[in-house]
Parts: structure tokens; C-alpha cells; sequence
């Protein structure tokens, strides 16, 4: 064996420079696992799933509590405030409801946890505030932009041409008051009209109208629920879907109701880009009013599916105490956030009556299935707000 | 005179003012550098966020889990906000923390019940929103650096590495006892089998850089520049292996030359002296070197096509099966021929010398395999399939000046038996390679 030498050193200098490559760029990976200090846990929520532990940060929109001051929205207060507006009474006795909304499009908010994205809102929130009056009240809204672009509100229901707000914007900086009658009693959706239409949209100007009718709903616990969806990323596809704004929320904030006691869901769908959302109620079934334009149920179901600004009103109780689900039944809203619990109590009612920003609700834990219709208490009109 | 010296002098003394000449750029650099880091609104005013970028490098499916290696190739610091599964959002953990500076890594951990044999898109999204998916295509156990797992990549870099080298030299015999111009035939068969390959590795390791890679990294530049620095320091090392080797086996041969090398034997000017001279040893030495350059060349190849088997197992992107391996074995086979084929008109080589060749060149396949297996690295891919082809092209580039200096007076392009080789060679691996 006459190998010259430099054939050999040749050799292993190859081999070192291989195995020098290969550590140096393999090496992170073993180091990275070296600072153990802390410990989370991940996963777990769902049956048959691993829970892991890490050195490193946990990403768990499901459980994660988004922070209130950066959040687009406060969820659990949305669900159950109505704005009835400033009232005053006119000369022949008509109840006039006067309401301002401020839209914004500068702001970034967190629409997600961690997630954060440019928000155009009504009054700083999405969905925008909750506008409820009763069938032929005046309402007046003055719209104030505070934002770069023009704007404008666009209410379902019926009202003059000059009041639909497509054909005159808002500039910025700009004021305008809409005025008309609330009619027909249901609920309706409302939303900025400019162009691009989409974009308005999708950024987050719109919320929910409800007029009463005259006679008023039987007594109930009142909810709003405005599904939508957020495409952070701008490829006309939504990243997150939501119910009242932030994905998953209802998850780890379950909305606490009283068994027995009659519920009532003003549901509207404003989710951009897909043709279709669905509400899907666990363990139970609902009295469906469409549109909420009559007060006879169209359907008794346990899902409604509804295209964009399709709306109506769900009604129910619970028989049974417990933890109930309600979701998308289209299974990828519901696995990117729309997804929600309702926790159902015996009906002691104190601590439910501390979250509820319903007024005028009595004898709770006298209302039982046997007053499952619509001919007893109902809800006063007016006054509110 | 005097006045020359003195100009010839001062320009090789360093005065005050050429220090203060070269140091001027240095100092208007640093302070601009200054200036820019702590005021960057005085060029740009802008206030828009530059886009984020995310590269995920590679995905591993484990017990019940789904992990993936994240690289922040943006232009700045990167917040990771959520993973997801096929688009569904999943709680994970990320290590070593969410926030990753420009460059850095980290690996995000699904836990998720995944099938075998299914595709999956994992996605990860950072704070502003942006989604970035990488998509596998059939999800398979990630190879666990166990006994078991080595000796199967061991295996299988035997068979697809080792067994065809050793195959090819075993023509080593047969090769010797051609004419000169089937010689020449099989010299340029050789050529155009490494071209074939040089090619292969360059169009691989491009593949890899443009499908695994972000733009960050300049990968595609990186190729380049990795190949031709391997090519132009092989291509001395091979020069001064050959005066070595020719001044070394000087007592061993017949073929004494009247030029006297008994001098300084380290000093570079008899190195040189003896190179040109001597042409008649390496007439005989050359061929021996080049066959090694060539065992080298063809163990970085089979090192980086080992990285290749080995990360496509790990990536779940193939499904080894022996049809896969008896390709990879035919096509193989023509390296042994490329190792030995030079040697063919020097004299005898023993046998353990022609081991050690195949060893050189089949080996690292089985060290590539496990390397590509268990710690797969896009960027370590890349680098070694370029140094690979860089290497390639040095051996061909060694062939092809010793077939000239074989062939003086004829030259290279006249010799039809060159021209059909070097075009059979490449066919021979491009048929070979449908198979793979």
C-alpha cells in the first residue's frame, strides 16, 4: 500500500469538512431543547389527543384568552347589548331614537389571538354595535368618519332612496344623519355600502338592526349572534370564522344560560367570500323565524343555513344541565373558530343575572317549558337606554 | 536612477497619508451605518411593516404529532401566532419561543392523530395574518435514529452505493485489455457519464433550493459558487497530488528520466521543474490520480444522492421500494466503470487499492443516507450536491486534458470513438436514470 500521503490527508480533510458541515448545522436543534426552565402544556382538549409539554411558547387560539385591550371585541358583552338610543317623543307621540356611530379604518386590532390585522369598525368594535327600536319609531343615526376613505350605512329594512346610503358617501371627516321609520319588525343586518363593496365588507363595517314588533316577543333571554369571518391575508379566502367577533371565544368563555328558561338568538350572517354559514344547535332543537318578519316559526330544526345578510331568529331552552356545543355544521368554519358552548345551570339565576345586560327580565325561575308559547309576559318596548 | 529608487521605494512604504486614505472609507461607512440604524426615517419615510416570510424547512410525522421546522428568511423579526392542519386550527407549542429574529429557526409541535399514506398541509401564521403552508404528500413515520433504522439505510446505501461501484471495477481487467481507441472509447464513455451527473446534481440541488429554500438564502447563487470553488481548489489539489505522487514512485518505475529531481525536495521550484519534465511519469502516475480524483468526486456525489434517499424517506415524498433500488444499483454501476477506466494502460493496481476506490466513492451513500435520513437539512443538501458537482466537473475536466495529452496531434474532437463515448455515456445514464 504505496498511497501518497496527500491522497489520505485529502480523505480525511473531505471527511472532516462533511462532518463539520453536518454538525454545525445540526447542532441548534439539540441546543434549543437545553433551557428547561419552564414547562407549559399543550393539547388535550380534544379526546384521544396527546398533551405535550415544551420549553418554548404555547399557540393555542382555542383556550387562549385574547387580551381585552388589543381585542377587536369583547365578546360576552356584545351578546346581550342592545343600544336602544337617546329617545325623545315627538309632537304627535312617535318615539324618536337618536344613535352615532364613528367609523374608523386606521386601527390594527387583534381579531385572533396573537393575530393582529387592520380593522374598519363602527364605534371601534366588529361587529358594530347592536341598534335595536320598535316598529315605527324614527330612528336617527348621525354617521361622524373619522377614517381615511369615504364610508357610509347601508340598513336592510324599508326606507326612503336617500337614506340607503349607496349613492352619497360620507367623506372623511365627514357627518351625515340617516332618518327614517323602523319597519318591518325582524332583523336586518347593516353595513357600509362603498366601494369596493368587498372590502368594506371584509375589513368589518356592519352589525345588527333589530326593530321590535309593536306587541313585543315573550319574555326571554336575548342574545345577538353575528357570524363573520376575517381573511388576514388578502387571498379572498377567510382565514378565521367567528361568532361576535373573536374565534373561539365562546369556547373558553361558555355563554351561562338557565335551564328551562326560554333563549332567543338574533343570528345574522355577514361571513365575505364563502357562499354559505350554518348555526348548528347540540342536544337541542329551535323555533326558526326567518328573517324574524313573523312571529309564527317557519321551521322547528336543529340548523339553519343562511347566505351573506341572511338572518333570523332562533328560540329555545334546555331541558337537561350541562355543556352544549353550537356551531358551524360546515366543518371547516367550525375548525378555524366559529365554534362555541353554551353552559346550562339549574336556574338559580343570581349569577347568571350579573352577566346579563338584559333589563326588565322577572320571575325567571317561575318561567318554565309549560310557557313555551308566545301569548304570555312579554318584553316592555322603549324605555331602555 | 536614485530618484527611481526612491519612487520604487516610497511606493512600498506606508505613509501617514495612504493609512489616512485607507481608513477614510471605512470610518464614512461606520458613521452612514450609525446614522441609518438610529434614524432610520431620514431616507424612508414610509411607515408600512416590510412583508414577513416564513420557510418551512421540513415536516416530521411522529407518534401522534406533527412537528415542523420553521425559518424566518424575512427581512425582520417575525411573531408566530397559530399552526394549523390541513387549514383546521390546532393548539401547538413552538421551541424555542414564538418571537424569531431574522434567520432564526424554531419547531412548532402539532399534537395531531395523522393517517399514513395522507397528505397534509401545515400551516403556520404569523401576527399580521399571513398564512404560509407546506404541503406533504404522503405522510410516513419520521425514521428514528435507532439500530434497526441505521442498519436499513446502511442496507440500502450498500446496495444503491457500494455493491454497483465494486460492480464496475470488477470491468477493471476487461478495460486493460482494449485497443487504444475502444479505450478512448471508454475514457470518454466515463466523461459523459460524470457530465451526466454533474448535471443531475446541479438541476437537484437547484430543485431543492428553489421548492425548500427561501429567497433569503440565495441558494441558487450559493450553487454556483460552491461548485466552482470546488472545482478550482480540487483542480490544484489534483495538480499537486500529481507531483507528489510522480516525484514519490520516481525509484519504482522504469521509466527513469534524465532530468535529476534529488535537490530540495520541498521547495516549489523543483516541483514545478519535475511536473513539466517528467511527462512520462505521469503518463503513468496520472492515471492512478485521477482515478482517485474521480473515486472523490463520485463519493461526494453518492454522499449527497444518499442525502437525497435518505431525506425522501424522512419527508414521507417516496415509498422505498426495491424497484426504486435496483435503479439506483444499474445506474451506479457505470461509476465503477468511470473509477477504473483511466487506469486501464498503467500498470497493475492491486486489488485492495481498487477496494479502496470503491470504498471512497460507494461508501458515503450509507453515510448520507443516515445523515439525510435522521437530520435532513435543505441548506446542507444543497451545499453538498454542489460540491459534489463542482467535483464532477473537475474529474471531467482531468479526463478530458489526460485524453488530450494521450491523443497529442490528433486532437480531442477528430477521434470519432470520443464523440460516440462521450454521447453513449450520457445516454447510458440518462436510460438508467427512467428506472429511478
Amino acid at each position: 500500500m504505496t498511497y501518497p500521503r496527500i491522497i489520505i490527508l485529502f480523505g480525511v480533510a473531505i471527511s472532516i469538512m462533511i462532518f463539520g458541515i453536518s454538525t454545525m448545522l445540526y447542532s441548534r436543534t439539540s441546543l434549543s431543547d437545553q433551557n428547561s426552565s419552564k414547562l407549559d402544556t399543550v393539547g388535550g382538549h380534544t379526546p384521544g389527543y396527546p398533551i405535550l409539554q415544551t420549553t418554548g411558547d404555547v399557540l393555542d387560539p382555542t383556550s387562549f384568552v385574547i387580551n381585552p385591550k388589543t381585542a377587536v371585541v369583547e365578546p360576552m358583552k356584545y351578546l346581550r347589548e342592545f343600544n336602544y338610543g337617546r329617545i325623545s317623543t315627538s309632537s304627535n307621540g312617535t318615539v324618536i331614537r337618536d344613535f352615532t356611530l364613528i367609523a374608523s379604518d386606521r386601527q390594527t386590532k387583534e381579531v385572533s389571538p396573537g393575530v393582529f390585522y387592520n380593522v374598519w369598525t363602527f364605534n371601534g368594535t366588529i361587529p358594530g354595535p347592536t341598534i335595536r327600536a320598535t316598529e315605527g319609531d324614527v330612528i336617527r343615526i348621525t354617521l361622524i368618519n373619522n377614517g381615511t376613505k369615504f364610508h357610509s350605512i347601508h340598513f336592510h329594512g324599508i326606507h326612503p332612496s336617500e337614506m340607503d346610503g349607496v349613492f352619497e358617501g360620507i367623506a372623511p371627516g365627514g357627518k351625515f344623519t340617516y332618518e327614517f321609520t323602523a319597519q318591518p319588525f325582524g332583523v336586518f343586518p347593516y353595513h357600509c355600502h362603498m366601494q369596493p363593496l368587498e372590502e368594506h365588507i371584509t375589513h368589518g363595517l356592519y352589525g345588527v338592526f333589530i326593530v321590535d314588533p309593536k306587541q313585543g316577543r315573550p319574555q326571554a333571554d336575548e342574545m345577538v349572534m353575528l357570524m363573520n369571518g376575517y381573511d388576514t391575508d388578502f387571498d379572498t379566502e377567510n382565514n378565521f370564522y367567528t361568532v361576535n367577533g373573536i374565534p373561539f371565544y365562546y369556547m373558553h368563555h361558555p355563554i351561562q344560560i338557565e335551564k328551562n328558561r326560554l333563549i332567543r338568538i338574533y343570528l345574522v350572517n355577514m361571513l365575505e367570500f364563502d357562499p354559505l354559514n350554518n348555526f348548528h344547535l347540540h342536544a337541542n332543537m329551535f323555533d326558526f323565524y326567518k328573517t324574524g318578519t313573523k312571529l309564527i316559526p317557519d321551521e322547528y330544526t336543529d340548523i339553519v343555513t343562511m347566505n351573506q345578510a341572511e338572518r333570523g331568529i332562533l328560540e329555545f331552552s334546555y331541558k337537561y344541565p350541562g355543556k352544549y356545543m353550537f356551531h358551524a355544521h360546515k366543518t371547516e368554519f367550525a375548525e378555524k373558530g366559529w365554534t362555541g358552548l353554551f353552559l346550562v345551570k339549574e336556574g338559580t339565576s343570581q349569577s347568571v343575572n350579573e352577566n346579563l345586560n338584559v333589563t326588565s327580565i322577572r320571575n325567571i325561575t317561575n318561567y318554565s317549558t309549560s310557557d313555551f308559547n308566545k301569548t304570555t309576559s312579554l318584553v316592555p318596548t322603549g324605555g331602555v337606554n | 536612477m536614485e530618484r527611481e529608487e526612491g519612487k520604487i521605494r516610497s511606493t512600498h512604504r506606508i505613509s501617514k497619508r495612504t493609512i489616512l486614505f485607507g481608513v477614510v472609507p471605512f470610518i464614512v461607512i461606520g458613521a452612514m451605518i450609525v446614522l441609518l440604524l438610529n434614524s432610520p426615517g431620514i431616507l424612508f419615510q414610509s411607515s408600512i411593516k416590510p412583508l414577513p416570510e416564513i420557510s418551512i424547512e421540513k415536516v416530521e410525522f411522529s407518534d401522534d404529532t406533527i412537528v415542523a421546522f420553521v425559518r424566518n428568511t424575512g427581512p425582520s423579526e417575525i411573531t408566530i401566532a397559530q399552526a394549523d392542519v390541513n387549514d383546521r386550527i390546532y393548539p401547538a407549542a413552538i421551541e424555542p419561543g414564538q418571537t424569531l429574529a431574522r434567520l432564526a429557526d424554531a419547531k412548532v409541535i402539532i399534537p395531531f392523530v395523522w393517517n399514513t399514506g395522507e397528505p397534509y398541509g401545515i400551516g403556520i401564521t404569523t401576527d399580521d395574518g399571513t398564512r404560509f403552508e407546506k404541503t406533504v404528500n404522503s405522510a410516513a413515520p419520521a425514521p428514528r435514529p435507532t439500530l434497526g433504522q441505521a442498519s436499513t439505510f446502511a442496507l440500502i446505501g450498500t446496495y444503491v452505493g457500494v455493491i454497483p461501484v465494486m460492480m464496475g471495477i470488477v470491468w477493471y481487467p476487461f478495460i486493460r485489455r482494449l485497443s487504444p481507441n475502444k479505450y478512448n472509447f471508454f475514457l470518454s464513455l466515463t466523461a459523459g457519464l460524470l457530465v451526466f451527473l454533474g448535471i443531475d446534481a446541479l438541476l437537484e440541488s437547484n430543485e431543492i433550493a428553489v421548492n425548500a429554500l427561501a429567497p433569503a438564502f440565495n441558494a441558487q447563487i450559493l450553487i454556483i459558487m460552491v461548485a466552482i470553488v470546488t472545482f478550482i481548489s480540487l483542480l490544484y489539489v489534483s495538480q499537486r497530488l500529481i507531483q507528489r505522487a510522480s516525484k514519490r514512485s520516481k525509484p519504482d518505475t522504469e521509466y527513469k528520466s534524465g532530468y535529476s529531481s534529488h535537490s530540495e525536495p520541498d521547495s516549489e521550484l523543483s516541483d514545478i521543474r519535475s511536473s513539466t519534465t517528467s511527462f512520462q511519469q505521469q503518463l503513468l502516475i496520472r492515471p492512478i490520480a485521477i482515478s482517485m480524483m474521480i473515486a472523490i468526486g463520485i463519493g461526494l456525489h453518492n454522499f449527497g444522492e444518499g442525502l437525497a434517499i435518505g431525506a425522501a424517506v424522512l419527508l414521507g415524498e417516496v415509498a422505498l421500494s426495491s424497484f426504486l433500488v435496483l435503479g439506483f444499483t444499474l445506474h451506479n454501476t457505470t461509476e465503477g466503470l468511470a473509477i477504473v477506466a483511466p487506469m486501464a494502460k498503467s500498470r497493475r493496481i492491486p486489488v485492495t487499492k481498487l477496494m479502496i476506490m470503491g470504498l471512497i466513492a460507494g461508501g458515503p451513500t450509507i453515510i448520507g443516507a443516515w445523515i439525510g435520513g435522521f437530520l435532513y437539512s435543505p441548506i446542507a443538501t444543497v451545499i453538498f450536491l454542489s460540491i459534489g458537482a463542482g467535483a464532477i466537473f473537475q474529474v471531467v475536466y482531468s479526463i478530458g486534458s489526460w485524453m488530450y495529452q494521450t491523443n497529442r496531434g490528433r486532437g480531442l474532437l477528430n477521434n470519432p470513438w470520443i464523440i460516440i463515448g462521450f454521447a453513449f455515456g450520457m445516454l447510458i445514464m440518462y436510460l438508467t436514470g427512467l428506472l429511478v
